[in-house]
């Protein structure tokens, strides 16, 4: 069952080229799907669109069979920093969703707790998350997105910032948190192999359009020797591939006349060196 | 390093006096024009001794105190609601300026006639004084909240409220409290000031009275003691902003002067 569908969805800042131009996407119940790209494809305007920060100029999105006009309380979202609130303790920060809108109440707490405990932060729960170490933060950014059980999670390069083996380590975490509660997810990164690691699918994104649509057909639960099989690289070497291919046709729709030209004088005087 | 620092801060302290001593015997210079810092001392202590100074001392801590803490409500709600709303921001930003930009010592006299004699004129200058650098950095500091974080509020759907209790004014605490400290120095100022005119007690009072009777070494003494009062009340409201942004994990400003003794 479609959970998210994007329809021709296109957007643009005012005064700027496209961001986004009619991108199609099904993102069926409870599955993970990564957009990879350069930076400045268009990444982080699609996750926003998805999250009803942004409404798009044409085309539609729907959310569950309804359209989609804001945020709405079965999305949670983890932002490319931490975005949490110094001023609060680690376990206040994880209990905002909740408390911006009722009460908190004792099973809110455990719920909360429990994520925290997960991800091994017990020790800081009282603590203002100014003191925790990067990675620990990201930690409590995910917990925060995932105390109100969200059916969709919606994460923008949430462990860019991280170093390799803390990276590897969240990505295990993620992945086994959310094919426990069969959470559907829309991961933008631009880092390969942490694509293939989490995705069932992948979308490579270029100048604001789909330019491949990847399968990864490895077995779930993903294990860690998986990162060094044949199977794996082959599909980062063609996500690589279809990410260099969407650049250059890119390039070429989007040359103009004039640089066609020199193009063709400098083709014309032999070899320059760019 | 700071107590070698420190340590010739006072050094230097005692070399200028004890030669403003010196030289005002040896010149003998007159006690109108620049009375020795011994017939100061003398001054304040006796003043002091004998419960002449207290009174006057309380009129001005009540008065700046007051005009303090009616110039930072008055700058917070107003800093809030400009910050808030664009649009009033729009038209009412002119007559902010204007309020600043007339002299407030001029206003003193329409304010003792519309208030009478008494401590309200001075508290209502002190407040007009000192809510104008807590509305600049409440304005400031709610428009200058992190993009991301007010995202994360829209998608968190908090209410226009919820973001400005639980975000907006917590975020923005460091640079408030950064106008509150002008504001805490301005109010002695203006306390002080507005009491030069019409006012019959307060250390501004005594000092215009003093004038009158040829008492310099009075004057300096009420010098001296308004500067004691000021530097204890900066020192206050330093001491009191570190502790509250310690206490939410909130980046703590470095002073731009380290006069801690």
């Amino acid at each position: 069952m479609a959970f998210l569908e994007l329809r021709q969805v296109a957007f643009t800042y005012p005064g700027w080229p496209p961001v986004v131009q009619g991108v199609d996407w099904t993102l069926p119940e409870g599955e993970f799907h990564c957009l990879v790209g350069r930076s400045g494809c268009g990444k982080t305007t699609w996750l926003k669109l998805a999250a009803g920060l942004l409404q798009p100029d044409a085309g539609e999105l729907r959310l569950q069979g309804q359209a989609l006009t804001g945020p709405t309380p079965s999305m949670g979202f983890v932002f490319q920093t931490p975005t949490l609130l110094n001023w609060l303790s680690v376990q206040d920060n994880v209990l905002l969703p909740i408390r911006l809108h009722r009460p908190v109440q004792d099973a809110d707490v455990a719920r909360a707790q429990a994520l925290l405990a997960q991800m091994g932060l017990t020790p800081w729960l009282t603590q203002s998350p100014a003191r925790l170490s990067g990675g620990q933060q990201s930690r409590v950014a995910i917990a925060r997105a995932l105390v109100t059980e969200p059916a969709l999670l919606l994460m923008d390069e949430p462990f860019a910032a991280l170093d390799a083996i803390t990276r590897e380590e969240l990505q295990d975490d993620l992945a086994q948190l959310c094919q426990a509660r069969r959470t559907s997810v829309l991961f933008v990164t631009h880092d390969m192999t942490e694509a293939v690691m989490l995705a069932d699918r992948v979308a490579v994104m270029s100048c604001g359009r789909v330019v491949a649509d990847v399968p990864v057909p490895l077995e779930r639960p993903r294990r860690r020797d998986m990162r060094y099989g044949a199977q794996f690289n082959t599909l980062c070497a063609h996500l690589r591939k279809a990410m260099d291919a969407g650049q250059s046709t890119d390039a070429l729709e989007h040359a103009s006349a004039d640089s066609v030209a020199v193009l063709a004088v400098s083709q014309a005087k032999g070899p320059v060196s760019w | 390093m700071v107590k070698s620092t420190r340590l010739w801060s006072w050094l230097l302290a005692a070399v200028l006096l004890i030669l403003w001593e010196v030289l005002s015997v040896v010149q003998g210079w007159s006690l109108l024009v620049l009375p020795p810092p011994s017939r100061i001392a003398q001054s304040l202590w006796q003043g002091l001794a004998s419960g002449f100074l207290w009174p006057h001392l309380g009129v001005t801590l009540f008065e700046m105190l007051a005009g303090l803490a009616l110039g930072c409500v008055l700058g917070l709600v107003g800093g809030v609601a400009l910050g808030e709303f664009p649009r009033w921001r729009a038209v009412l930003m002119p007559y902010v300026v204007v309020s600043q930009v007339v002299p407030k010592l001029a206003l003193v006299p329409l304010l003792i006639m519309w208030l009478g004699f008494g401590w309200w004129p001075t508290v209502v200058v002190t407040a007009l004084i000192c809510f104008f650098p807590l509305l600049e950095n409440t304005v400031t500091a709610l428009q200058h909240v992190d993009a991301q974080q007010l995202d994360l509020f829209r998608l968190l759907r908090a209410s226009r409220w919820q973001t400005l209790w639980r975000l907006k004014l917590p975020a923005g605490l460091p640079t408030i409290l950064a106008g509150f400290r002008v504001a805490v120095v301005l109010s002695l100022v203006g306390a002080v000031v507005g009491e030069f005119i019409g006012a019959s007690q307060g250390l501004g009072a005594l000092i215009i009275a003093a004038q009158g009777s040829m008492d310099t070494p009075l004057m300096f003494a009420v010098l001296v003691l308004i500067t004691l009062m000021g530097w204890g009340l900066y020192q206050l409201g330093v001491q009191c902003e570190t502790w509250l942004l310690r206490r939410l994990s909130l980046p703590v400003r470095a002073t731009s002067l380290d006069v801690s003794p």
